[in-house]
Order: C-alpha cells, then structure tokens, then sequence
C-alpha cells in the first residue's frame, strides 16, 4: 500500500499535471492505512478521552465494518442504478411519457422523507438489521439518479434525435448510440451524488442493528466516547472521499472521450 | 422516380398539405418553396415517412412507400437537415460511415467509402477526419452533413433548407459545390428552401406552394417567364424577375457573329450568364461585348439591343 501511495507521488512529480488516478489512490491508501492501523494511533485517541477506559473501539475489527458498510452501499446503489436508469429512459419514451410526471414525484418524495423515518417504518415490516437499511437508502439515493438521467436524457437535442430517425436508425439504436452516451455525464453526475450520500446515510444503519462503519458513532454517542466517534467519522470520510474521487475520474475520462480531437 | 398524387396531410383539423401532385424524374433536381409554413418541409418528410401522410399516394421507384419497411426505407434515401444534425460524440469519419454500418458493410468498406466520400467533398481525411463536430465551420459540418447523406449511395436525396443557416458567401458556395456534385452525382433531389434564388440556381424543376397547395410548378424559366399570380411574382423577385431571367441565360445563348471589333471593347466568356453582361455593359458604359472562349479567343459579340429583342420574343413563346 505504502510503495503504491510514494509511486503516485512521484509520477505527480514528474508530470506538470497530476496523473488522473492520483487522488483515488492517495484516499485509497488513507483509508486502508487507518483502517488497518487504527489501534496503533491509541495515544492521540487518549489524548481525545484522556478519562475514558477504553478508547479504541473494538467490537469489530475495522476491516470488517469498512467490509459491511461497502456491501450495504454498493448493494443499495446497484439498485438504485438499475432502477433509476430504466425508470428515467421509460418515461422518456413516446410509450412511457404518460408516467413522466409521476415518476419525477415519487423520486422526489423519497428525497424528502428522511431516512430516519424509513428506518422507523421499516423496521417493523422487515425487522432489525442490514435489509431496512438497504431499503432506506434505495429510496433515498433514488431522486438524484432518476432526475439526472431525466435531465440527461432530454437534454440531447430533438434535433439530433430526428437525424437520427432519419437516417434509418432504430429506436433501440438511437437510445444506446445516441441518447445514452450524450446523457452519461449527467447521469454519472447524479450516481455519483447518490452513491456519496448514501455512504454518509448508511451509519444511521448502526441505530436498527446493522453493523457497519456507524456502529462506532452510534457507540460513542451513546457512551459518551468522542474518540470512538473520530473513529468512525474519520474511517466514513475517507471513504466517501475515496468513492468520490473515482467518480471525478470517471467523469473526467467520460469528458475527454467526447471532447478531445 | 418520386412522384406524388393528391397527396395531403393533416394534423387534427389543420390541413399542412392539401391535395399536391408532382412528379420529380429519376436524376432530377426538384426545389419547392415558400414562405414558412406552406407546408413544403412536411412534404419531403412525407416522402421518407418521417411524417405519415394522410391521403393519396407516394410512388417511388414504382412501388408505393406504405410498402416500404420505414426504417429500411430511410436508409436508402439521404437525408440533409439545416443544423446538419450530426452526433457531437462522433468524429467525422464516424458520423459519415452511419448508414453503411447500419446496413452492416464490413469495417473496410465503411473505411474507404468514408474516405472516397471525404475526398469528394473536399475534406481531406488526414486533417478531417478524426475532428469532433463542434471543431468544424458551419460550412465544413454541411459537407459532412450532405456527405453522410450520400455515404450509402442512395439514388433519392432529400434537403430540408442544407444551407440555411450558413453566411451569404459560404452559402453560395456549396451552392456551387452541390450543383457540380449533381452534374456528377445525378441523384433525385428534392430541395425544400425559402430563398428564390437558390432555387432558380439549383433546380431543374421548381415548385412553389403556399398555405398547402401547389400554386406552380414548372421550370425556372417556364416560371420568370410567366409567373402564375401576383404571389409568384413576388416571390420571384417582382421588377428583379428579369434580371433573375437573365441570370440563367448563358451569353453563348445570345451572341451573334464577330462584327467589326472595336478595340476597346470588353471581353466575357460565353458560359457567363446575361446578367453579368448585363452588368458589365452598365459599368463600361457599353451596348456591345466581346464574347470569348475558355481561351480567351474572341468568338462572337454580344449587343444590348439583341438581349432585349429576344428578352421580348421569349416573353411571347416561352420556352420549356
């Protein structure tokens, strides 16, 4: 981990501009350095809780909760994607156009209605642990994704999609060599928003049972330990970090694919 | 050949189309115009089945186009748009190779149609073809618009005013480019413009609609000569329409045997068009030219006095 952090530092250096994987790897490494090492750092923790018996937490090891919370977001995203993505192209078409304003308000309830209460409501019909969460955040990831895609898609110009028709294209052609790849900036956009809000999101699943990089927080809050609070804090930051700077990436080579001579 | 027989379309109660009939003969160069709205944007839709129409019948080849497979049908006809409509995440070459890849020719040929077509078109494939649309000028997308048209050799091509949003210079330009790629090309072209003059350039045969209907048909000249109502004439350009007249004579046409040359007197290449000899004898302060040929050997003369006998004798029989 450490020779990959010190090799991107050095292709940084040997370039004007800073190579593209630079900072995904930079929080990559961040985070799997804090992870591993966490108890090594015990003297700045009992700096924090100068009082407190313990101040590493150590339920679970860090590995596995960072293990736990990845499952439950990469699971609520694969979702989201799917369902979002297919619900923004099929009220975009002719056959679909009657559901476009009802989509757009059911993607924008989920938004509004706080995952707390999801958690609350759901709790009850699916039980403690990891399966409300992933609903909670299914539906709270799934405004950002339908929108953007809605957005992305009826941004491409009527223009070029009558060239398109006009040229002998099929409908199933024009989505996946036209609309698709002119929208796929706006609707990474969106995946990107969703899938980082839901990394901050997911702690509140420590509060009905699951187990993931919140259990720290809810812990320390409720024993009063702000070191195990840091803890988890810090681990969920350069997480999001890491998550979101792949993304940046993504979007950036997406950009030079259709920009560049 | 495209032909159309009471054709007419109608969205709801409002009628675009009303009862047109018109015959374009294979390699034919059809222009319809009108001011906006006359409906004649929709009929070159019609003709590709972009739009459906709701009456009469639309012949091509001899096969009516409801027999037609839509999406194979417009693969087999070009089409040009004013805002070229060309996919901003292609590059040329891609943009240009569309229809033969939907038609599924192999990697090869696309490649070397593409470059055959770049070529004819003036665009180098070296310096054009790897370029994004929104590097190119409103003049080099046309060409990759009308050479993307072209790219599966249809024998039908179908222009919704190509050059409408172009300056005046380049407009005329690839005016003069089409009207050579014709001469070459002999495709059916169906031109749909609101600008006379393009049209009298370009076609063989104009139509000029309003409100839906056809209000005349015939040559350009056929319709100079004796426009059918005060809306043609207007549209043809009212006290200009002889001088537009003109400028579709060619000197060749009208010039005499040398008489005796007077030295002075200024030169003009007989494939040049009456009105610029009508032109230069205004600012030589001249009735008669020196008609010449492409090397610069004199052949004939041209006299203001014969113009303007003959401008009176065509008005009287006009020719088709």
């Amino acid at each position: 981990m450490e020779t990959r952090v010190s090799n991107s530092l050095s292709v940084a250096q040997s370039h004007k501009k800073a190579p593209p994987w630079l900072w995904p790897l930079l929080w990559g490494a961040l985070l799997m350095i804090s992870v591993v090492t966490m108890s090594a750092a015990e003297p700045l923790f009992r700096w924090i809780e100068p009082e407190a018996r313990q101040v590493i937490y150590d339920r679970a090891g860090f590995v596995t909760l960072l293990g736990r919370h990845l499952f439950v977001v990469g699971i609520a995203a694969l979702v989201t994607i799917i369902v979002g993505v297919a619900a923004g192209i099929a009220v975009t078409r002719s056959w679909g156009s009657d559901f476009l304003p009802l989509v757009a308000q059911l993607a924008s309830l989920g938004q509004t209605f706080p995952p707390v209460a999801v958690l609350a409501l759901a709790v009850p019909v699916l039980g403690f642990g990891t399966l409300p969460i992933i609903v909670a955040l299914m539906l709270y990831g799934l405004l950002p994704i339908v929108r953007n895609t809605l957005a992305g898609l009826q941004g491409v110009e009527g223009d070029l999609k009558a060239a398109a028709h006009a040229m002998g294209m099929k409908p199933g052609q024009i989505l996946r060599q036209v609309e698709l790849p002119l929208a796929a900036p706006v609707i990474l956009a969106g995946i990107r928003t969703s899938v980082t809000i839901n990394i901050a999101t997911a702690a509140l699943g420590a509060t009905v049972g699951a187990s993931n990089l919140g259990d720290p927080i809810i812990s320390g809050i409720v024993n009063g330990n702000m070191a195990y609070v840091v803890q988890g804090a810090l681990t969920i930051a350069l997480l999001a970090l890491t998550i979101d700077s792949l993304f940046e990436v993504l979007q950036r080579q997406l950009r030079a694919r259709s920009s560049d001579a | 050949m495209i032909e159309l027989s009471h054709v007419s379309k109608r969205f709801g109660d409002e009628t675009a189309v009303d009862d047109i009939s018109l015959r374009v003969a294979k390699g034919k160069f059809c222009a319809l115009v009108g001011t906006s709205g006359c409906g004649k944007s929709t009929t070159l839709r019609m003709i590709n089945r972009l739009i459906e129409h709701s009456e009469g019948d639309i012949i091509l080849d001899g096969q009516a186009i409801d027999a037609y497979d839509p999406v194979k049908l417009r693969r087999r006809i070009g089409y040009v748009i004013q805002h070229t409509g060309l996919f901003p995440h292609w590059n040329v070459a891609r943009n240009i190779g569309l229809v033969p890849r939907l038609l599924k020719w192999s990697a090869t040929d696309v490649q070397s149609r593409v470059a055959e077509l770049m070529h004819l078109l003036g665009l180098p494939v070296d310096e054009f073809g790897h370029k994004y649309p929104h590097q190119l000028s409103g003049g080099q997308a046309q060409r990759v618009g009308v050479a993307r048209a072209l790219a599966a050799d249809p024998d039908i091509l179908l222009m919704d005013e190509p050059f409408g949003a172009l300056d005046p210079i380049t407009r005329e330009k690839l005016q003069d480019e089409l009207a050579k790629l014709q001469a070459r090309l002999h495709k059916t072209v169906v031109f749909v413009t609101h600008d006379m003059d393009e049209a009298l350039k370009l076609a063989d045969h104009l139509v000029v609609m309003r409100e839906g209907q056809i209000v005349q048909q015939g040559s350009p000249l056929a319709l100079l000569q004796s426009p059918a109502d005060p809306f043609v004439e207007s549209l043809l350009g009212g006290l200009e329409r002889g001088l537009k007249q003109a400028a579709l004579t060619r000197v060749k046409d009208h010039m005499t045997s040398m008489g005796p040359t007077l030295p002075s007197q200024s030169r003009i290449p007989g494939t040049f068009s009456l009105r610029q000899a009508l032109s230069m004898m205004l600012r030589d302060h001249s009735d008669r030219l020196t008609v010449v040929d492409q090397h610069d050997v004199p052949v004939g003369e041209l006299s203001l006095r014969r113009i303007i006998k003959e401008a009176q004798l065509d008005n009287g029989n006009p020719r088709e």
